[in-house]
């Protein structure tokens, strides 16, 4: 299957809080293969808001474990957040789908991609890449069990119906589909 | 714990004392913990002289702890309540506070040793929270047995005094070997008492306060005591209290620690802070939370 190299981000016609954004590409392939990094485990999607950007020793203190317990198929595991309890589930991204950190190239500091002022460039700019990859994600429920109802777990559920969507019509099913009734 | 086939005096009427040891600590687990005997046993126990726990030197502690559980005519059980249970119960969406927790604990020595076939009559516990209130729930939960609730119950009655006994050991030695979850450089393992006023403690408070993470899972983050340590924390702001201050907290008016007091702010934050309103999306987005990103 050829894996899309990058993928083009623009705003959209109308933006609350004024244009100016500018067009550009996301770099999906690794900047350094040796800088490559593997985040499948170890992505987190918490049950709150946490007001900081950076690093943070998360293996240190985060450290969540299975409880003896399955919810449609999946392990339950339980982790413990600023003194509250939180059980989570890890749902793996669909065959053909790939979770990506990505980095402005603006800062380095992962400021952020919008408004990047009026793009003067004629020719379209790489404005981002991926710094990490991962194939599962690990998501969290403070006192809700989790199950398939869950936000994220239904989420997913836009992958097949945009398959269904925008996969490309081949030219059997053109023709095996009659476009007149008798 | 306790003996193993029964012993024959526990067919006879028996009496109970339970006490608790580290409630008032903001480090590591809260302990619950019960003595039982044949009524007739009493005198004899009254003479083994236990005194207040509190007052006694931990060697001899230990030492009347190792007494009691060779003495074939004593049982006892404990309930070792780990620190992040209490934290999680307090933080919860529904809170249980800690006289909940408490009564509870109770409720479970009383049911763990009838149901081990004691024939218990009398227990004797010390006032958690209202006491004629404490006495009707245990009495109301254990029709058959006759609960005296009273202040310092363990200066009162020799069972109670060796439950405190049973109890202080048990979290004394819990926290002694306690091995914390955490695995960065630079933990240690030196802290005190865990009591609040505790010099040992506060220094190993200020030493493992993290600004994300606050600290690790050894405290009771429920504590009114992490207050002042949070005051330069990063803020994290809860699905669940977002929830909660739309109104439909069926807490009402029972007073909790307020979350506020721990370093979470809530109230003024927009919901947008969180996740975006769905507004213009089709139900099909906004029922699995997803949006169109336009900037990022």
């Amino acid at each position: 299957m050829e894996e899309e190299k990058s993928f083009r981000v623009s705003p959209p016609e109308s933006t609350i809080g004024g244009g100016g954004g500018v067009t550009g590409t996301i770099d999906l392939c690794r900047r350094d293969p040796s800088s490559a990094v593997d985040l499948t485990d170890r992505v987190h999607l918490l049950p709150c808001s946490i007001k900081h950007d950076g690093p943070c020793p998360v293996s240190h203190y985060f450290k969540p474990r299975d409880l003896d317990v399955v919810v449609d198929g999946s392990s339950v595991e339980e982790a413990f957040f600023r003194g509250r309890k939180l059980q989570g589930i890890t749902v793996p991204l669909p065959e053909g789908y790939r979770g990506h950190v990505l980095e402005s190239k603006k800062s380095g500091k992962g400021k952020g991609f919008g408004n990047l002022g009026r793009g003067r460039g004629r020719g379209v700019q790489t404005v981002g890449f991926s710094r990490a990859e991962f194939r599962n994600l690990t998501y969290w429920n403070h006192d809700i069990v989790p199950s398939s109802d869950d936000p994220l777990v239904r989420s997913f559920h836009w992958f097949s119906v945009a398959d269904a969507l925008h996969k490309p019509v081949t030219a059997e099913e053109m023709s095996s589909t009659s476009t007149f009734p008798d | 714990m306790g003996s193993s086939p029964l012993p024959e005096w526990a067919s006879e009427p028996c009496i109970m004392g339970i006490d608790e040891a580290g409630r008032g600590p903001v480090l590591g687990p809260m302990v619950y913990g019960c003595l039982y005997c044949a009524r007739s046993f009493q005198k004899t126990l009254a003479s083994l002289n236990f005194a207040d726990s509190k007052t006694l030197k931990e060697e001899k502690r230990e030492e009347l702890f190792e007494k009691l559980k060779a003495d074939s005519s004593l049982g006892w059980e404990v309930d070792v309540i780990d620190p992040r249970e209490l934290s999680a119960k307090m933080l919860q969406r529904v809170k249980i506070n800690l006289n909940e927790i408490s009564h509870n604990s109770a409720i479970g020595l009383v049911s763990r040793v009838l149901n081990m076939g004691v024939l218990l009559t009398e227990v004797y516990v010390d006032t958690v929270g209202d006491a004629e209130k404490y006495r009707i729930k245990l009495s109301e939960r254990f029709p058959g047995v006759n609960f005296v609730v009273a202040k310092k119950a363990d200066s009162l009655y020799p069972v109670v005094s060796g439950a405190s006994i049973v109890a202080k050991v048990t979290r004394d030695r819990a926290l002694r070997d306690w091995i914390l979850d955490e695995s960065a450089d630079n933990m240690h393992r030196n802290f005190g008492s865990g009591y609040p006023g505790d010099p040992g403690t506060k220094a190993w408070l200020d030493h493992h306060m993290h600004p994300v993470f606050g600290f690790p899972t050894l405290v009771r983050f429920s504590w009114g005591t992490c207050t002042p340590y949070f005051k330069d924390i990063v803020e994290v702001i809860w699905e669940s209290d977002k929830l909660e201050e739309d109104g439909s907290n069926s807490n009402g008016g029972k007073r909790q620690l307020k979350l506020s007091n721990v370093g979470f702010t809530r109230n003024k934050k927009k919901s947008e802070d969180i996740e975006s309103s769905g507004k213009g999306r089709c139900k099909f987005f906004q029922a699995r939370k997803l949006e169109l990103v336009a900037n990022f």
